[in-house]
């Protein structure tokens, strides 16, 4: 799908250019600006780890490509769309760019809005597509 | 047990080929579910096809950038990875490649397993790590 608007601005390019494991003292210092919130961000979490959503809004950008791992041209907005529980592991945010309908999956970090994410993760729960009473005590 | 329409006065499906039946597991208007090897018709309430066995919710990697286009030659096993919740409250089965780590959102189909779809949508709320003062306050 291409008929998604995009708002796309020079000052809002994020880190396109840097791979998500380069964390040398320039990049850790880097900052980008949230496409939903307008928040400006420190490219690095608190943990070091490099931060590919906004802790406030969990919403992302489209920069890299699914398929070959590099940088993708898309640029568009990736929305939070669920919360995947991987047996064992931390939570991850599944986004959907709105541009280009990918799916990508990264981890939360430590300072994302733990209610922002609850809200996320029970989501479906909100509408059921059938009676939940018939299951009882889940 | 009762069940809601999950169709009724939702927005239509948006187009898609029609299927191609090829390779083993693929005959005659049914399918071999590569989860639980059940066999399923192609045929399901509500749906344009169907993407998902309706018992385990197992899938065949066979979409590549668009659902429906049956593009990718990967052909591994996707499990469900987690729930998603559109806008006007349908849900999404969140699917994730075990051969190759591609993530897809699949309509669910009126005559899926409710008790797999609940399992799968609650998932978040069974990790005993979750933030229970979070959850309060939702
Ligand atoms: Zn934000
Ligand atoms: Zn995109
Ligand atoms: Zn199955
Ligand atoms: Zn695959």
């Amino acid at each position: 799908m291409s008929t998604h608007e995009h708002d796309r601005s020079p000052h809002d390019r994020g880190p396109r250019d840097r791979g998500p494991r380069d964390l040398s003292p320039h990049s850790r210092a880097a900052t980008f600006t949230c496409v939903r919130c307008g928040l400006t961000l420190n490219e690095a979490a608190p943990d070091g780890a490099r931060r590919d959503h906004c802790p406030s809004c969990l919403h992302s950008r489209h920069l890299t490509d699914h398929v070959d791992g590099g940088p993708s041209d898309c640029g568009g907005r990736m929305v939070p769309i669920s919360v995947a529980v991987p047996r064992g592991g931390d939570w991850r945010v599944i986004h959907r760019c709105v541009r280009c309908d990918e799916l990508t999956s990264t981890p939360i970090r430590g300072d994302d809005n733990q209610l922002v994410l609850m809200r996320l993760a029970v989501r479906p729960l909100a509408q059921p597509p059938f009676p939940l009473e018939a299951f009882g005590d889940l | 047990m009762p069940r809601r329409s999950v169709r009724g006065g939702r927005r239509p499906q948006r187009a898609k080929p029609v299927r191609e039946h090829r390779g083993e597991g693929v005959r005659g208007g049914a399918f071999r579910c590569v989860g639980c090897r059940l066999d399923v018709p192609f045929d399901a309430p509500g749906t344009a096809h169907r993407n998902h066995c309706p018992h385990c919710l197992a899938s065949l990697h066979v979409d590549l950038r668009v659902p429906g286009d049956r593009a990718a030659d990967c052909r591994g096993r996707m499990a469900p990875l987690s729930m998603s919740a559109r806008p006007d409250g349908e849900w999404l089965v969140i699917h994730h490649c075990l051969a190759c780590g591609d993530l897809s959102a699949n309509r669910i189909a009126g005559d899926d397993n409710a008790l797999a779809l609940l399992r799968l949508a609650v998932r978040p709320l069974s990790d005993p790590t979750v933030p229970v003062r979070a959850l309060m306050s939702l």
